[in-house]
């Protein structure tokens, strides 16, 4: 015979491991080894294994489980006293963390519905809490973030000025005037096109001063940043590379660093690759110096750069701000003329390179996922409650054998703890499918702005978020019915001697305001939802002003030194739009300078002819440079007068054609049609030969901004988009417009090529997925709340079975007893209806104004709400009390 | 006093009228074999365990660990024996059921 057959060793000692006392194990496991070598013997090695495996994990279990809940298996004799009750051997936590287990694992179904109901609102919290976290409260991580400061310059009546907004001129005075703020460094959009290799395309990136790296706490990977000499004209042909536009378009190559790369058409030289990390600012992958003319630095009227800088030694943001103030008020006096309303803000770098919009929304989410956390807790609540009337009889004998009111306290707050950690342990990988849902949510065309996206994923922040947020909702939902347990008089329990009667005032009370509280928060939750649902609707589908349908657009930018003749940008575009003008998919094609819905706009000064405006007085009016045929592609009306035409050509005479609302600011209740109106003080005049329909250029700024648009061949931009109407679907135009630009100019990428459909469901995709969560929120809280009036009303009526006995015994009609439920949950609800239309009054004022106008509190939703949820609430009164009133009288008065 | 005779459960009834059987024997291995063979049910070794910790634990049982051998892997057998108190316990309940099944002989042992 060979060697004996040994059984499997990992299995053997999982199975010892699980045996506490060392007589047992011995034993236990001996006797499966004893086995095991007779099953081997008779069935053959491989099928004992199999054998020993199952034994050993049925055993396991059994062995470990009842080390957890020794039930089973109590390790004294029945008769000696529990050392609770006699108040000197000691108790420990691990006994009442046993018996509150044990408790739980006693009612499945009740501790199932109470974990599941928790571990959704948690993870719901924890999703959007990394959320905020990444994009609103930290969306930038690196060393010193916390000493860099954003200062930013405008007139003070220009609400579109954003940070990046500072005039060289004022720029190059506040590094020299400056004592608080060290390490000034500037930053100037620059988005270059790359070409030679594969297809062109365009890259995010800045003009950056070399001080700029050090600011923002970045190191390079490969080569170096750049030097002082490199900030002056013809030097600056070098570039950075980010980490991520190294790995995706070089492959990671080292040996780039040296080379030449052609960017605009031209050839720079790639000084260093960057590590790995954000992308700052705004996402940025390619970085060259910043080389301005000394002219160029004299430019004060204009601004547009993005200015950090870190706080000196002992300064604060508050001693920077006081002395930015200073330097621009004594810059208000020596430049009347351009800086007599010129204001300055300093502000920490994340408060001021975050995304502004976001704010409002993550607080709407997250204020969304706490009323659904605390509607989950008022739930559980009513529902432990109800149980713990179940186990008054045994509180009540444990108080009068001498158990402290805190030590019932205590275990009963075990078994929330319990449940807490259970469901955390369920909300955890909830949330991480949480917010990866949201990472695949957001459209990639965004994320370029979305700063801190890289830290959306589940971290130590959201798990202690998640821990915190159910501690609190366990403290919430499992003191209620504690205290009101230890508060009802002890004789009184006793004297019931476990006969049900009509449940104590206090206790009902209680009830009822949960109850209550649970239908109000929930009215305020849908209809929140409801609300947000509707402002996505008109934002996606409503008044455009403009016709989304059969349009294919291509966006680009020309770069600077090839197309600084504007003679060459008037070329290129009639070669693209003459290319593709004889197709027969194409209805009408046209170019304008900023697509509406795609993020970007330019804006001008607006002086109306024959009125001094003082430099306060002066309002931006949105700029915008078209060819002909544009407002038919987008079909936009031309409601007076004329629209642009070849006619005006760049010779010709300067003409405009404003919107509705543009003429209607300067020229209220009079023609529009001949006036004229400049854009500086001494620039020509222009002279308004029509007037077009209002278009929605951004939700985000929903008002109808006054816009005037130029011919393009009077004022040729480098930025523009091809808008192109087709006769069917605009897709099938992508190759030919793609084509048309390349037979123009073989260096020039499109940037985007989306359908105007696709540009407009961009823009509000994000907020499209906020809906549809927040929706589901609503849906989820509506459940709750349902399931938590029912069970109340439902445990009402049955605490009442003996009362209705009684009744029904004296000769109270069924009706008359279901009358008396239904009249309880009339009560409950109502109250929460009166409640909740406040709340959700209150929260659609929040939101319309958070949502900039897109949202409007009609009365219909709310009342539809409030009928549905009273109507819900009637139908779970009257199901239980129709099933007490059914009852036989005598089965009823004998019903424990 | 002497202590109040525990009730037995169906199956620690089975469990003692086996350790009684079985005399200088008595461990989980084969009493489980033979109360299968008897009563011709499958027994869960989790169960038997359970039942036996629990005898002992009301004092209806008392084990002492043998010496380890080597088809066991060189672990003791745990043989467990009846105490009086067990004896007791057999005793009324068998003779709960005796009177329960007294007079219905022919019934209960008709083929």
């Amino acid at each position: 015979m060979s060697a004996p057959h040994l059984p499997p060793a990992f299995a053997e000692s999982m199975l010892r491991r699980s045996i506490a006392n060392p007589e047992w194990r011995d034993a236990v496991s001996g006797d499966l080894h004893e086995e095991f070598v007779e099953m081997s013997r008779r069935h053959g090695a491989a099928a004992a294994r199999r054998w020993y495996w199952r034994q050993a994990c049925g055993l396991t279990l059994r062995f470990s489980t009842s080390r957890l809940i020794p039930m089973a298996a109590p390790r004294r004799p029945m008769s000696v006293p529990d050392p609770d009750m006699d108040g000197r051997s000691g108790w420990t936590w691990l006994s009442d963390g046993r018996h509150a287990l044990r408790a739980l694992v006693a009612r499945p179904a009740l501790s199932g519905a109470v974990i599941l109901t928790l571990a959704l609102a948690l993870a719901a919290n924890a999703t959007i809490f990394n959320l905020a976290d990444a994009l609103y409260l930290r969306p930038f991580r690196f060393a010193g973030v916390d000493r860099l400061v954003v200062v930013a310059s405008a007139p003070e009546n220009d609400p579109l000025a954003d940070r990046s907004s500072v005039a060289p001129a004022d720029y190059r005075e506040w590094v020299d005037a400056s004592t608080t703020l060290t390490e000034f460094a500037a930053a100037d959009f620059w988005d270059p096109n790359l070409s030679e290799i594969d297809e062109p395309e365009q890259l995010a990136g800045f003009r950056v001063t070399p001080a700029f790296f050090r600011a923002i706490g970045a190191t390079p990977a490969l080569g170096r940043t750049f030097l002082d000499e490199e900030t002056v004209p013809g030097g600056d042909r070098r570039v950075i590379l980010s980490h991520g536009l190294w790995m995706r378009r070089f492959g990671g190559d080292p040996t780039i660093v040296g080379r030449h790369i052609r960017l605009n058409g031209e050839p720079h030289e790639v000084v260093g690759i960057m590590q790995p990390g954000p992308s700052i600012p705004y996402g940025a992958e390619v970085w060259a110096p910043l080389a301005y003319t000394e002219e160029e630095w004299q430019e004060r009227r204009r601004g547009w750069l993005l200015v950090v800088a870190r706080l000196g030694a002992g300064q604060s943001v508050g001693t920077a701000r006081a002395e930015m103030e200073a330097i621009v008020a004594r810059q208000r006096q020596a430049f009347p003329e351009t800086h007599a309303t010129r204001e300055v803000s300093v502000t920490g770098f994340i408060q001021g390179m975050r995304d502004a919009g976001a704010g409002p929304f993550l607080g709407i989410w997250q204020a969304a996922a706490l009323l659904l956390l605390l509607i989950a807790s008022a739930n559980i609540a009513n529902l432990l409650m109800a149980r713990g009337t179940e186990r008054q009889q045994e509180f009540a004998v444990r108080l009068a054998l001498g158990a402290g009111r805190w030590r019932l306290g205590l275990q009963v707050m075990f078994e929330g703890a319990w449940l807490a950690v259970l469901s955390i342990a369920l909300a955890l990988p909830l949330a991480a499918l949480g917010v990866e849902g949201m990472r695949r949510g957001l459209p990639p065309s965004v994320l370029r702005w979305v700063a801190g996206y890289e830290f959306m994923h589940v971290d130590w922040a959201v798990l202690g978020v998640t821990a915190l947020l159910g501690a609190a909702a366990t403290l919430f939902f499992s003191l209620m019915p504690a205290v009101q347990a230890s508060r009802a008089a002890l004789s009184d329990s006793l004297r019931q001697g476990g006969r049900t009667t009509t449940v104590g005032r206090s206790r009902r009370w209680l009830g009822t305001a949960l109850a209550a509280g649970q239908v109000a928060l929930t009215l305020a939750l849908v209809v929140g939802s409801v609300l947000i649902l509707g402002a996505v609707d008109a934002a996606v589908n409503g008044v455009l002003g403009f016709d989304k349908q059969h349009v294919m657009t291509a966006s680009l930018t020309l770069p600077e030194r090839p197309y600084a003749d504007p003679e060459a940008r008037r070329q290129f575009v009639a070669r693209v739009l003459g290319r593709l003008r004889g197709m027969p998919a194409v209805e009408s094609l046209g170019v304008v300078s900023f697509l509406p819905y795609a993020g970007t706009s330019s804006s001008r000064p607006i002086h109306p002819e024959g009125v001094e405006l003082t430099p306060a007085e002066v309002r931006q009016a949105d700029f915008q440079r078209a060819t002909p045929a544009y407002f038919e592609a987008m079909r936009i009306p031309v409601l007076e007068g004329r629209g642009l035409t070849d006619a005006d050509r760049a010779e010709s005479r300067p003409v405009a054609v404003v919107s509705r609302s543009f003429a209607d600011r300067y020229w209220p209740g009079q023609p529009a049609i001949g006036r004229r109106f400049r854009i500086a003080p001494e620039a020509p005049w222009v002279e308004v030969v029509g007037v077009s329909g209002d278009i929605m250029h951004d939700w985000f700024m929903n008002q109808r901004r006054p816009t005037f648009y130029r011919p393009y061949a009077q004022d040729p931009s480098l930025t523009m988009s091809i808008v192109v109407r087709t006769t069917g679907d605009p897709l099938h135009v992508a190759g030919e417009l793609r084509r048309a630009v390349t037979a123009a100019d073989p260096d020039q990428p499109v940037l985007q090529l989306r359908s105007m459909e696709r540009v407009v469901a961009d823009k509000v995709g994000g907020v499209n997925y906020l809906a549809r969560a927040l929706a589901a929120m609503g849906g989820i809280a509506l459940l709750l709340a349902l399931m938590g009036v029912y069970s109340l009303i439902a445990y009402l009526a049955a605490r009442r079975t003996q009362e209705i006995g009684v009744r029904m015994a004296l000769g109270a009609t069924r009706w008359q007893v279901i009358a008396l439920n239904i009249r309880q949950a009339l009560v409950i609800t109502g109250l929460g209806l009166a409640v909740g239309t406040v709340l959700a009054v209150a929260l659609g004022k929040l939101m319309s104004s958070a949502l900039f106008g897109l949202v409007s509190l009609e009365p219909l939703p709310v009342a539809v709400m409030v009928v549905a949820l009273g109507l819900t609430a009637l139908v779970a009164g009257y199901l239980p009390a129709r099933k007490a009133a059914d009852l036989d009288p005598t089965t009823a008065l004998r019903t424990p | 006093m002497p202590p109040k005779t525990p009730y037995l459960g169906e199956f620690e009834y089975a469990v003692l009228l086996a350790v009684v059987r079985l005399g200088d024997e008595a461990y989980a291995v084969p009493m489980r074999e033979l109360i299968e063979d008897r009563t011709g049910r499958p027994v869960a070794r989790g169960a038997l365990y359970t039942a036996l910790e629990r005898l002992e634990a009301k004092g209806c049982l008392r084990s002492r660990m043998g010496d380890p051998t080597p088809e066991r892997g060189g672990r003791a057998r745990r043989y467990f024996s009846v105490t009086p108190l067990g004896l007791r316990a057999l005793k009324s309940t068998h003779a709960a059921f005796a009177s329960l099944t007294k007079g219905l002989e022919a019934v209960l042992e008709q083929p």
